[in-house]
């Protein structure tokens, strides 16, 4: 770091010389920091965290970048998954469906 | 039949992903009124965006008039189009307007049709919605600023992967595994992508579809167009690959002059070729670009089954081009030296007189006298006399 800073996670000081993560208008973040931050996504079906340290796409899932809901390995591996999601797009974003407004 | 189109969503609610952007833009919809800041639907290809704005008109019974970014680019056009629109709306029934690649106007390209675009979503009395697939730019900034914006982001994988074992199974396909994860984690989150890619591979189109067509090198997808097994896989390269519509042409071309086809084939196939060139002049000519969607279907003509057809850059074949480099280098030097002696040009020599020169040269009427490294080429050029 050419300045010294506070990390955004643990709210440390980062000393001037020592490896930080910066971007404009976020912060700045110990290197360490970083690396323990997971994004996790929530499962659209049941309501819960989507897995995200264990899902099989998670190197080539960019969490930061995707559309925040997902479904998590259980409700995905269940019978009728497809129709689960969709229940559940109808239950929680009713204005969606709009036959039935 | 294609299966992005086949499976496209018929309800907003069928649609998948993207659900909280999907929501905002149907709560602006319904609280739409004249007035209100018109919608920008920002997002890579292939999430929805256009899928979104036609099932809006079709759910809450717009009529919706597509314009895209060539329709945009210059001010005339705009006043011709959106003015009636926007003026009489109870004579043309319920009108919603979609431009779709508002970022795709830029540079030389805009004619004054942004500014002008922008005049009007400042008072706008007809819902109008636009699509752009970024809006970072300068011109963007300015759209933005006059409209909301909802972002669409690409589908989380295992949310693809979802969506594409109900499409296997309405199809009743399957897939492996290897290559299901392979097709998923390749798409990045491009729906479309996702299903051009899996049709292609469940009709057995099996070596590129590995790869996204999107990264296709475009010899790899002439290739691959040609050797296709049947119209549709050679339909499936053709719409997914995306360059500009010149190099594509250029590319059929130079592979097709430079492959052994018999006269019959060639003829046919530069006869599509020029039709295709023909369209693009047009389009370039008229600024025309919603007439682009024909190129691939005339394009398409151009497949049969076992043409010995590959992939070349040159448009020549190797000996002519090889003979184009280093005797023309010869020829024009020949060139420099008898326009000195004939007191003419360099371009009359090599267009008028170079020829006939030649020809008395042969018939032994002309008789000159010229450094040994020029006589090879001479006596090459003589012997093409016929």
């Amino acid at each position: 770091m050419k300045f010294p800073g506070t990390c955004i996670v643990c709210n440390q000081k980062i000393e001037i010389n020592e490896m930080g993560l910066w971007a404009k208008g976020i912060g700045v973040k110990h290197e360490k920091c970083a690396s323990k931050e997971v994004k996790e996504l929530k499962c659209i079906i049941c309501g819960g965290p989507a897995g995200c340290q264990k899902c099989e796409f998670f190197d080539d899932c960019d969490r930061e970048s995707v559309s925040e809901l997902c479904v998590c390995k259980k409700c995905s591996d269940s019978k009728d998954s497809f129709i689960a999601y969709q229940n559940a797009v109808k239950k929680n974003f009713a204005l969606l469906n709009l036959k039935t407004n | 039949m294609m299966w992005s189109e086949k499976h496209r969503p018929k309800k907003i609610i069928d649609m998948v992903g993207n659900e909280e952007a999907r929501k905002s833009f149907v709560d602006w919809l319904v609280k739409w009124k004249k007035g209100a800041k018109p919608v920008l639907l920002v997002g890579p290809p292939g999430i929805g965006k256009t899928t979104l704005a036609q099932l809006a008109a079709k759910e809450f019974e717009y009529d919706l008039i597509g314009l895209n970014a060539s329709d945009v680019r210059n001010k005339a056009n705009i006043e011709e189009v959106l003015t009636p629109l926007l003026g009489n709306v109870t004579l043309l029934g319920k009108p919603m307007i979609f431009v779709d690649e508002v970022d795709g106007i830029h540079g030389r390209a805009d004619f004054g049709g942004v500014e002008a675009l922008i005049k009007i979503l400042k008072e706008p009395t007809v819902p109008i919605i636009l699509a752009a697939n970024s809006a970072q730019s300068d011109k963007m900034k300015n759209i933005k600023k006059a409209t909301k914006p909802i972002f669409l982001k690409p589908l989380p994988p295992r949310l693809l992967g979802l969506y594409l074992q109900k499409v296997l199974k309405e199809e009743g396909a399957t897939l492996g595994p290897g290559a299901t994860i392979k097709i998923i984690i390749e798409s990045r989150g491009d729906i479309r992508s996702l299903l051009n890619m899996a049709q292609a591979h469940v009709t057995g189109f099996d070596p590129q579809t590995e790869k996204s067509f999107k990264t296709l090198n475009i010899d790899a997808a002439i290739n691959a167009f040609f050797k296709a097994k049947s119209k549709e896989e050679a339909q499936v390269v053709l719409y997914s690959l995306r360059i500009d519509p010149r190099e594509k042409i250029n590319a059929f071309y130079s592979s097709i002059v430079s492959s052994n086809l018999q006269s019959k084939d060639l003829a046919k196939m530069l006869d599509i070729i020029s039709e295709a060139d023909m369209l693009y002049g047009k389009i370039m000519r008229t600024q025309e670009w919603r007439l682009l969607r024909y190129l691939d279907n005339i394009l398409l003509r151009l497949y049969e089954e076992n043409l010995p057809v590959q992939f070349s850059q040159y448009n020549l074949s190797w000996p002519l081009l090889n003979r184009l480099r280093w005797d023309g280098r010869t020829i024009k030097a020949l060139g420099a030296l008898l326009a000195k002696k004939f007191h003419v040009s360099q371009s009359t020599i090599a267009t008028f007189y170079l020829p006939y020169i030649l020809f008395c040269i042969k018939n032994k009427k002309l008789e000159m006298e010229f450094s040994p490294e020029y006589n090879e080429i001479i006596q090459k050029e003589i012997g093409l006399i016929k």
